[in-house]
């Protein structure tokens, strides 16, 4: 097991619960960036230099960009609180861990290398490999990040979900389908940035009315 | 190269378009404008076949890169020409701009992630900008959040497809072991899966009956140039970059008989509902906006078999219905701008007040319909029959019938009596101002250029409708060439 890599996916546990449940818009913009940096760094082995510096800035520029929609409101807490969000954070990273056990232990037919696929490549499956961290970290965003795209009221905290699911999409696909191409890492880059843009501009857009209360 | 200048051209005034806005919304659309005939420029440059090597990066231009380009360039040329004569904010040039750019890079890669995150990347501006600048302008209870709803699908659907690109990819996936196809029956159960995952994503990108309650929205409250970049193209590039994976990665043995269903029953539900609320709406921008979920209904069926046949037509159809939908968009535009209507009952004699509007018109209900023969006729023709032999063929008969009844219904709008919205609007036929007063051929160059704004404020209905014709004649080329598919 990659301890560092495991520090990595609590900091971005960390990040996710804290962008979802405080009261305070930029301590949830703190922990957004948080959560988006390190999701760059969750690789095993790390890219390099240039692919990191893609995925650092993107990140950091997503992070800005839902600060920009925090600007002149408030944030929309948790209706669960952190206790709450991060038990669903951790049942979201074991969900992840078992689907990663599964993939490990499933059948040659399925191209699972723990039942035994005699044709194919030997890989590093089950929960404490990099492949089962990153499902891990990357169904935990999901989670958290879909509890917050579905809260009935547009705003902020419906922005930063959206950032989390993309971020949790992104996880995923590294963690089934191994690492990035150099283009799909810009893609990857485009596509968290454009994520935070539009979320952004319409938690934003909502200020130009009466506030949230309007579009009850 | 030439792809590649085109894609930093497109992405370069899209992105300048839309920042400037309407700060003024002159510069604006003269960014969009320059940016889109410049691109233009380049695609009618562009060779048949190219390939580019930049690192690990393949870029490879085949005929249908050059066709969509091509076509989708030209119109968004027009389509910004257009935008200059109606009023309102920009929303329609840059967003086309950078979803050209997008799909142009995704078509041309090799590699499915990269061109699935490109195109919802780029495209999600195509649906948030039109549907912000609604909001702005009269905010109302449901326009934000169906903006909202529109850029969750335009995201989501690039995310299921990552998901299942991603399983089909990954070595512990249906197709890991590097063997190719695997014929036990997990392994079909799950590259069954996979195939239906992403038709999945289709039908929520193309707003596909049940899916369609978001595009049938977005369409109520935006301007109707902006849906060919948000819908006609957008859905189509999308489309065209998973049924090229899909082939390669899941191969047509993935497609069994439960699938087959599956995706059959789909892509008719929109097919027969899409048609028959398109002609039954007195809405002109419902009757669009169901008429191009219906074509990716036809473009849909193309994955129930993943032959080499049903890809072809498929890229012939989506090239050719889009533009042909992009014409019918701009007519849409045209008239909504010209006589402030949009249902049918205000907009009797629509086509005697403007003949030159009803010309184009005309153009686009024979592309919309085609002929035997006819690259878009043989496309739709060939994919309904080609995944239900049989029945297919009588279906294709009756689905061909759907645009000459729904388009039919306009045109006969058209040659109706005046009604009192038409006879109030300005007249569709060309006038001149101060030029014929003193006889164009006698006025100095200078005064002529002086005098070329008043002229074309004074004949901005024909114009406009001159437009709309130039997109007519392109829906007409490309319905009877295709898309080299």
């Amino acid at each position: 097991m990659n301890l560092a890599l495991v520090a990595v996916v609590l900091a971005i546990g960390a990040g996710g619960v804290i962008a979802v449940s405080t009261r305070e818009a930029a301590a949830a913009v703190i922990g957004l960036a948080v959560c988006l940096v390190a999701a760059s760094l969750a690789a095993d082995p790390l890219p390099s230099a240039a692919v990191l510096g893609v995925r650092v800035v993107a990140a950091l520029l997503a992070a800005a960009l839902i600060r920009w929609a925090a600007a002149e409101r408030a944030h929309q807490p948790s209706p669960l609180g952190w206790p709450g969000e991060a038990l669903l954070a951790t049942a979201g990273a074991v969900a992840g861990a078992g689907i990663a056990a599964a993939l490990a232990t499933s059948g040659p037919s399925f191209g699972g290398i723990g039942g035994g696929g005699t044709d194919g490549p030997v890989v590093a499956g089950g929960v404490g490999t990099s492949m089962g961290l990153l499902l891990a970290a990357g169904t935990m965003l999901l989670v958290l990040g879909t509890a917050a795209v579905l809260h009935p009221r547009p705003g902020l905290r419906r922005a930063i979900g959206l950032v989390l699911v993309t971020q949790a999409v992104l996880l995923l696909r590294v963690g089934l389908a191994g690492p990035a191409t150099g283009l799909e890492e810009i893609t990857r880059a485009a596509l968290l940035v454009a994520a935070a843009a539009s979320a952004s501009a319409l938690a934003r857009a909502i200020t130009t009315a009466d506030g949230p209360e309007a579009l009850e | 190269m030439t792809l590649l200048a085109l894609i930093v051209v497109a992405l370069a005034t899209g992105f300048a378009t839309m920042l400037v806005g309407d700060r003024p919304r002159r510069i604006s659309l003269l960014i969009g404008l320059a940016g889109s005939l410049i691109v233009l420029v380049i695609a009618l440059a562009l060779p048949d076949e190219e390939s580019v090597a930049i690192g690990d990066i393949g870029i490879v231009v085949t005929p249908v890169v050059r066709a969509m380009t091509v076509a989708w360039s030209a119109t968004v040329a027009v389509l910004g020409l257009i935008e200059l004569g109606v009023a309102g904010r920009p929303t329609v040039v840059g967003p086309s701009l950078l979803g050209l750019a997008v799909a142009a890079m995704a078509l041309a890669t090799r590699d499915a992630a990269s061109s699935v995150a490109a195109l919802a990347a780029g495209s999600v501006a195509g649906v948030v900008i039109p549907g912000l600048h609604g909001w702005l302008e009269g905010p109302t209870t449901g326009r934000l959040a169906t903006t909202q709803r529109c850029a969750l699908a335009v995201l989501g659907s690039a995310l299921i497809a990552l998901i299942a690109i991603a399983w089909a990819a990954s070595p512990v996936g249906p197709l890991g072991s590097d063997i190719g196809f695997d014929p036990t029956p997990p392994s079909q159960v799950a590259t069954g899966l996979a195939l239906l995952a992403v038709v999945v994503a289709i039908a929520v990108r193309c707003g596909l009956i049940p899916l369609h309650i978001w595009a049938a929205r977005f369409m109520e409250g935006v301007s109707p140039l902006a849906i060919p970049a948000a819908f006609a193209w957008g859905s189509a590039a999308f489309v065209l970059a998973v049924l090229d994976w899909s082939q390669v990665a899941l191969t047509p043995d993935a497609v069994g008989g439960p699938e087959r269903l599956l995706i059959i029953s789909l892509g008719l539900v929109s097919v027969v509902l899409g048609g028959l609320a398109a002609m039954f709406h007195d809405d002109i921008e419902h009757v669009l906006g169901y008429s191009i979920l219906a074509d990716a209904g036809v473009a849909v069926l193309a994955f129930a078999s993943l032959e080499p046949a049903a890809a072809a037509a498929a890229r012939n159809w989506l090239v050719a219905s889009a533009t042909v939908k992009t014409a019918f968009a701009a007519w849409c535009g045209v008239v909504r701008a010209t006589y402030g209507g949009h249902r049918l009952a205000d907009l009797g004699g629509w086509a005697r007040h403007a003949p030159l509007l009803g010309a184009a018109f005309g153009g686009i209900l024979i592309a919309a319909i085609g002929l035997p023969g006819m690259a878009l006729f043989d496309a739709r023709s060939g994919l309904i029959s080609g995944s239900m032999p049989g029945f297919g063929s009588i279906l294709a008969v009756l689905v061909t019938a759907m645009p000459a009844v729904y388009l039919g219904r306009i045109a006969l709008a058209g040659v109706a009596p005046i009604s009192a919205a038409v006879g109030g609007g300005p007249s569709g036929r060309p006038k001149r101002t101060r030029g014929e007063a003193a006889g164009w051929s006698g006025v100095p160059l200078r005064q002529a250029l002086l005098a070329f704004p008043e002229e074309a404020r004074a004949n901005r209905a024909p114009l406009m409708a001159l437009g709309v014709l130039a997109l007519a004649i392109m829906a007409l080329a490309t319905a009877i060439g295709g898309a080299g598919g």
